[in-house]
């Protein structure tokens, strides 16, 4: 038997678990979450990009378009998008407060945010049921269809960003956040503000130009 | 996490100003001007879309990697709108109009402004008639 096999010993040379062990993490070097957010973000941009573009393309392929201030009410919309945009503010503020270790202030800030959220949900179900109480419905011309087909579109994400704050609110509730660990917080608030940026645009296309 | 150093309230002032300047434009601008009415809505709209995507999203702070996961896009908008400018400018050299329909009934196409909305509107009171 030479030295070599007598010197073998199966617990050292062949341990069960042999994985190599790196010191560096192989992954990006960013936030996972936010790595994902970001790319889900891109997608949506490219839907919405979409959407206006075949706006774009019917508005002004169309022989005439009404003025939108003739068929809209535009002061409370207008009043809604400063709504939007308050909200948009007080999850900047939520944000901040867990930064600085502020439970209280993330459940006052983001609770504030979910009653402006569901405001403007509110608000554009009103409009809805007016408009179509009036007889403005989807087929009735290419105005009302594209109206409808961006505005609903986005509704759908407002309300789907109120349910995130609200899972997220629960969470702050429970004290679940913590200046270390806020990085949940700051992926709703991406979300919650790229709602906000598209409405910004979609209320200047849709009810202002 | 990125650092954001930035004044929220300084950014969320501008942005309500600027709401409000742009409701403004949009309602002092007569309709019929369309360059100076689009054109400067368009700018309020960019300047609101970019405060937000700076400041509230924190682009303006980010790392590399999340810069270069959202920079294809911007060239992808592009592109969309560029295939679809054709759409746009050569519109009048178009065989059928946007809001021309197709008779179903004789299969031929009746023009926007000879009746195709009423044909819309008569083929759903035909189908209302009917339950």
């Amino acid at each position: 038997m030479s030295k070599a096999v007598a010197a073998y010993d199966p617990a050292v040379d062949a341990p069960a678990h042999h994985h190599p062990i790196f010191d560096y993490d192989s992954g990006p070097p960013v936030d996972r979450g936010k790595f994902a957010i970001w790319l889900f973000l891109a997608t949506e941009i490219m839907f919405f990009t979409g959407l206006i573009g075949t706006y774009l393309v019917l508005r002004t392929g169309a022989p005439s378009w009404p003025n939108p201030a003739e068929r809209l009410a535009v002061d409370i919309t207008a009043f809604n998008t400063f709504v939007l945009i308050v909200s948009s503010w007080t999850v900047v503020r939520a944000l901040m407060a867990i930064q600085k270790g502020d439970q209280g202030g993330l459940v006052k800030w983001l609770g504030l945010s979910i009653l402006l959220g569901a405001f403007f949900v509110g608000v554009q179900a009103y409009e809805y049921l007016e408009l179509i109480k009036h007889g403005a419905l989807p087929n009735q011309d290419l105005f009302w269809s594209t109206f409808y087909s961006m505005t609903g579109f986005h509704g759908l994400h407002v309300i789907v960003g109120v349910i995130w704050l609200i899972v997220l609110w629960i969470g702050a509730v429970r004290g679940k956040f913590s200046a270390e660990n806020c990085v949940a917080i700051e992926l709703g608030g991406l979300y919650w503000h790229f709602v906000d940026l598209v409405w910004v645009l979609l209320f200047t296309l849709v009810y202002l130009m | 996490m990125a650092e954001a150093h930035f004044n929220a309230n300084k950014i969320f002032i501008t942005l309500f100003i600027l709401t409000a300047v742009e409701v403004a434009w949009g309602s002092l601008v007569p309709y019929e001007m369309k360059p100076a009415l689009w054109g400067g809505l368009l700018i309020f709209a960019f300047w609101k879309g970019i405060l937000i995507f700076q400041y509230f999203m924190h682009m303006k702070f980010e790392g590399w990697i999340v810069k270069c996961l959202i920079a294809p896009t911007p060239i992808l908008i592009l592109i969309v709108y560029f295939a679809l400018l054709p759409d746009v400018a050569l519109n009048d050299d178009t065989l059928y109009q946007v809001g021309d329909q197709l008779d179903p009934e004789n299969g031929e196409v009746v023009e926007i402004g000879k009746g195709s909305r009423n044909l819309v509107l008569h083929a759903g009171s035909e189908e209302d008639g009917g339950h």
